[in-house]
């Protein structure tokens, strides 16, 4: 394993920037120096990437930090999520005539955006489970501020029942990381002590197997929470929904793939142990079919724009765990459906957050005309409804194809037969009120303010993005993917 | 050293078991510092005649936090709000005592599934104790109405949590468990502000009222 | 058995004879916590006394279950007395599962007590009977419980009487038990302080009809009832005691006698605590005191539950 000094880097500079922050004046300076700082990750992001392609994996730290495709790939996701977001947030919060950020307020959102990227680049880059479990507690503590940016009384009860919901499933999680530290010393395996990721994946042959499941199972309720699998996602659609617009973009885009990557990673150790796969494919394949019939039966009735795209994230976490049980070419396709569905929540977000101010309501029955009043975002809205709820060509109709395929191919017939009344349930639904919020409404709308470029190019970027996935996965992109859902199916 | 485990273990449960039964708030924190405390020497307790300066760091400062800190945090926040008294939770007092138990007795039975059989009576007392703890901990989160006795219920959880650690790692990887001591440390502080804002923007922390968001 | 008992019949005795005496010890250590000299501690006997040698005054409404009842309870107490052991001794009567035996009996006394107040046809008997039913109901959980952890946690093979096993709880094996003889030492405290209508359950010496609950019950009894209510009353404080103290003692002594009198020192020890508690604490409200019961009910099961983990390991 090469060494690299690109992951302290990748974790201290946002800590840095953070800091800085309140050395600024004005909201608009702290905003740009927010989005900045995150553009000036990608070089070192890039540098990572590069190097794990090179060497296969790569290391820092005496081992602690960690880095292979599964992470490359992620940290990739991620950056997409965050530099759009953090360039999105500038112009979302400059739009902000009802409720103007003050600058304490400005990089008190700064400070904590940029500590959650780091904090998720802790969870990404550590190889001691005990760390990756602390990064990921860090990541709800902070992140629950930003859900209450606003202070209202919905914003509050949002964030403590996210605090409280997930700060207990997190807990739990730990007590699943507790079997896994306890089945490595029950082996008697040398440098069972620090419960390096590798370690545990290398000696997973010889592990207790009762233990081994009983921790997976903890594991999967605990870190299922935090991703929003039903039947544990009664925060989710709160914490979305009164969230800024950007804070929801990153929510959804990165912050429930940073935990399915913890439950990945435990999947890899359990896949090892050749015992216990199929069991482990159950439980995550019934936990993923019921996020999808749940979170079905709850779009039908929703017409606040943002939980509706709240349930729709818990539908696709449920698709992605379906991916990862179905296993083989079953958690391909799930992994590229996570960077398609960052892609295409993280634009429906963007286009949420700016007719909401427009037309001072997320109600979607109150918007009018979008595709007329604001070409710019509503074409974006209704464009990744259309990609979310599976519509080809766009990159998402192509990977719910191969896990059906990959599904099919193992027999899982209830599972596709699930997955096929959910989805059609979810497309009648959503379609329903995006047709109405498109074309529907008076005539007399009050159109909004001009696209600027900046938001043309925030709408333009990802759809063509989901369109040229859709049509053409280009061949490091597919290698890269590949490598990774080799790792998760327990590969070394 | 059997009976002291037992002792140790009786004292957890019945610090448990009254809480559950409560409903002053200072008595029921000053009963989680308690608990605290007990699990702050159980790294000493569980390896008595062995005692080696992590160890020592550890218990020591598992003591501190769990069994001032924590409190003071809580005390203070409940200082702040102004408040003092639960207001009858979901499930009523009795009920809750006696649900209690039955949570004991589940994880006597669950313990005997996951410990193998050479492990001593000790070890099996404080692996029931911290099961207990912990699901105590989610029936508090659960049950009751302020938002400040959702945060204790959560100590209790991350409690029950630190103990079945120290149980079940024999060369405990001190970094992890300080790790937890550290992000309980800061999810208390994290919440305690929450609360503190909850208060302010509401005028009350009756998270039963906190319902306005359905569906 | 060759040899007659002397040791557990001389128990039986102590026990009908200084019972009243005890009950006066609680009352004085109340009136020293007042500043008062208050009653002698012989005080019970002269009551008992005067109240033999009056008439007694029976209401046409009322039937022979009136005239039966404090016979009955006073009978069953003295058959319990007679299957407990005093201190470290072994009981008169003595077989595998007496300690179901002994709940009933009392429960079977407190039966015909209620219904001799029910007899009266007068609605505060009846009030009264009704909430010593439903304390009574839940402090009887605890007390099986309790007498069940102290059989599995003692010594032996099988079932045992309950004498037998709490004078086997001595020197290493009590040791071993403490964590369990705690619980029980509590959840067993409590239900004799419900059984025998102390404070916190019930204040013994109120004159407000709506506030007793055992009080009220004898209101009607006169005379030679009375006599019979009051010194029952007395012995069933001893009995609710025995277990409670035989548990307690960690030393068993061989010297004949030196068990029992351990045992009467210890008795009259309880009497203290109980006088302590009562002069500390104001009555409860009706609904804790159930919540109080049922705290016995959980500190019982506990430690039945910790008996049991422990047998099975």
């Amino acid at each position: 394993m090469a060494n690299t000094y690109w992951m302290p880097i990748l974790l201290l500079w946002p800590l840095v920037a953070a800091a800085a922050t309140f050395a600024l004046r004005s909201v608009r300076r702290v905003l740009w120096f927010m989005a900045a700082s995150v553009w000036a990750l990608v070089p070192g992001a890039a540098a990572l990437v590069m190097q794990v392609q090179g060497s296969g994996s790569v290391s820092a730290a005496d081992g602690w930090l960690y880095a292979d495709a599964l992470t490359a790939f992620h940290v990739i996701v991620m950056l997409i999520v965050f530099v759009l977001s953090s360039t999105y947030a500038v112009g979302y919060f400059a739009n902000d005539k009802s409720a103007a950020l003050t600058v304490r307020k400005a990089r008190r959102f700064a400070a904590l955006w940029l500590t959650t990227s780091s904090a998720m680049m802790l969870v990404l880059f550590s190889n001691n489970l005990g760390i990756q479990w602390a990064g990921i507690e860090a990541t709800t503590l902070v992140t629950a501020f930003l859900v209450c940016t606003h202070i209202t009384p919905a914003s509050l009860e949002a964030m403590w029942k996210y605090l409280i919901i997930c700060s207990v499933g997190v807990a739990l999680a730990f007590v699943g990381t507790l079997f896994f530290a306890a089945a490595m010393e029950r082996a008697a395996v040398d440098g069972a002590s620090t419960l390096l990721w590798t370690d545990v994946l290398s000696h997973a042959g010889e592990l207790d197997p009762i233990l081994l499941k009983t921790g997976f199972i903890f594991v999967v309720v605990g870190f299922g929470t935090k991703v929003g699998l039903a039947p544990l996602h009664s925060w989710l659609p709160d914490a979305h929904s009164q969230a800024p617009a950007p804070v929801s973009a990153i929510f959804s885009g990165f912050l429930l793939n940073t935990a399915m990557y913890c439950v990945m990673r435990y999947l890899a150790i359990v896949s090892a142990n050749a015992a216990l796969t199929l069991w482990a494919h159950e439980l995550l394949i019934t936990f993923g079919v019921l996020s999808m019939v749940v979170a079905a039966a709850f779009i039908v009735f929703q017409h606040d724009l943002k939980r509706l795209l709240a349930y729709s994230s818990i539908e696709h976490i449920g698709i992605i765990a379906l991916g990862l049980g179905v296993g083989g070419l079953g958690q391909f396709a799930a992994l590229f459906h996570v960077l398609n569905h960052s892609i295409a929540k993280m634009t429906a977000f963007f286009a949420a957050g700016r007719l909401g101010q427009q037309f001072g309501t997320n109600d979607m029955r109150r918007f009018a005309r979008v595709l007329t009043t604001a070409p710019v975002w509503g074409g974006g809205l209704m464009a990744s409804l259309l990609a979310l709820i599976g519509v080809a060509p766009f990159a998402l109709f192509m990977s719910e194809l191969q896990l059906v395929r990959a599904a099919i191919a193992q027999g899982r017939v209830a599972a596709v037969v699930l997955f096929f009344a959910a989805s059609t349930v979810v497309f009648i639904g959503a379609l329903r009120l995006a047709i109405d919020a498109a074309w529907g409404g008076e005539t007399a709308a009050p159109a909004g303010p001009p696209a600027t470029a900046l938001d043309k190019v925030l709408v333009a970027v990802p759809i063509c993005v989901l369109l040229c996935l859709g049509l053409y996965l280009p061949e490091p992109v597919q290698a890269l993917i590949a490598q990774a859902s080799s790792i998760v199916g327990g590969a070394r | 050293m059997n009976v002291v485990a037992e002792f140790v273990l009786v004292v957890l449960v019945l610090t448990d078991l009254a809480v559950l039964a409560t409903s002053r708030l200072t008595t029921c924190v000053r009963l989680v510092a308690v608990q605290g405390a007990v699990l702050g020497l159980l790294p000493l307790v569980l390896r008595w005649p062995t005692f080696d300066l992590p160890i020592g760091t550890l218990a020591v400062s598992a003591l501190a936090l769990k069994g001032i800190v924590f409190p003071w945090l809580l005390l203070r926040t409940m200082r702040l709000v102004e408040i003092r008294r639960e207001a009858e939770p979901y499930i009523g007092y009795t009920l809750s005592m006696v649900v209690g138990v039955l949570l004991v007795a589940v994880s006597a039975y669950l313990s005997t599934q996951w410990l193998p059989v050479s492990a001593g009576n000790a070890e099996r007392f404080f692996l029931v104790g911290a099961l207990a703890m912990i699901l105590t901990g989610m029936l508090v989160v659960v049950s009751r109405r302020k938002a400040i006795s959702q945060v204790l219920g959560f100590l209790m959880l991350e409690n029950g949590v630190y103990a079945f650690g120290v149980v079940f790692l024999r060369e405990t990887s001190l970094l992890v468990e300080l790790a937890i001591l550290l992000d309980v440390f800061v999810a208390v502080l994290v919440m305690g502000v929450a609360v503190h804002r909850i208060q302010r923007g509401f005028e009350h922390i009756d998270v039963d009222q906190l319902s306005a968001l359905k569906g | 058995m060759n040899h007659f008992p002397i040791e557990a019949f001389f128990a039986v005795l102590a026990g009908m004879a200084l019972a009243p005496l005890n009950l006066g010890v609680i009352n004085k250590v109340k009136a020293f916590f007042a500043g008062r000299k208050g009653p002698p501690l012989t005080q019970l006997y002269s009551d008992l006394a005067k109240l033999a040698g009056k008439g007694a005054v029976y209401s046409r409404t009322t039937t022979w279950i009136f005239r039966f009842g404090p016979a009955m309870s006073l009978a069953t107490t003295v058959l319990a007395l007679a299957m407990l052991p005093l201190g470290k001794t072994s009981a008169l009567v003595a077989f595998p599962g007496d300690f179901v035996v002994v709940a009933y009996l009392l429960g079977l006394g407190r039966f015909f007590v209620i219904l001799a107040a029910l007899d009266t046809g007068s609605s505060f008997e009846g009030m009264g009977a009704s909430r010593e039913a439903k304390f009574s109901a839940i402090a009887e959980p605890a007390l099986l419980l309790s007498l069940l952890a102290v059989l599995t946690v003692a010594p032996h093979e099988g079932l045992t009487p309950i004498s037998a096993a709490s004078s086997a709880l001595f020197g290493a094996a009590w040791l071993a038990a403490v964590p369990v003889l705690c619980l029980v030492a509590v959840a067993l405290f409590i239900v004799l302080l419900a059984e025998n209508s102390r404070i916190p359950v019930d204040d013994p010496n109120t004159h407000l009809e709506l506030t007793m609950i055992h009080e009220v019950m004898v209101l009607d009894h006169g005379g030679p009832d009375f006599a019979l209510i009051q010194y029952g009353a007395a012995l069933k404080l001893w009995v609710t005691s025995c277990v409670l103290v035989a548990v307690l003692i960690p030393w068993s002594f061989s010297l004949t006698g030196a068990n029992a009198l351990v045992g009467m020192i210890g008795i009259s020890a309880l009497a203290v605590a109980v006088g302590l508690v009562e002069s500390s604490m104001a009555r409860l409200r009706l609904t804790n005191v159930s919540q109080l019961l049922t705290a016995a009910i959980v500190l019982a099961g506990l430690a039945a539950l910790l008996a049991l983990s422990g047998a099975l390991s």
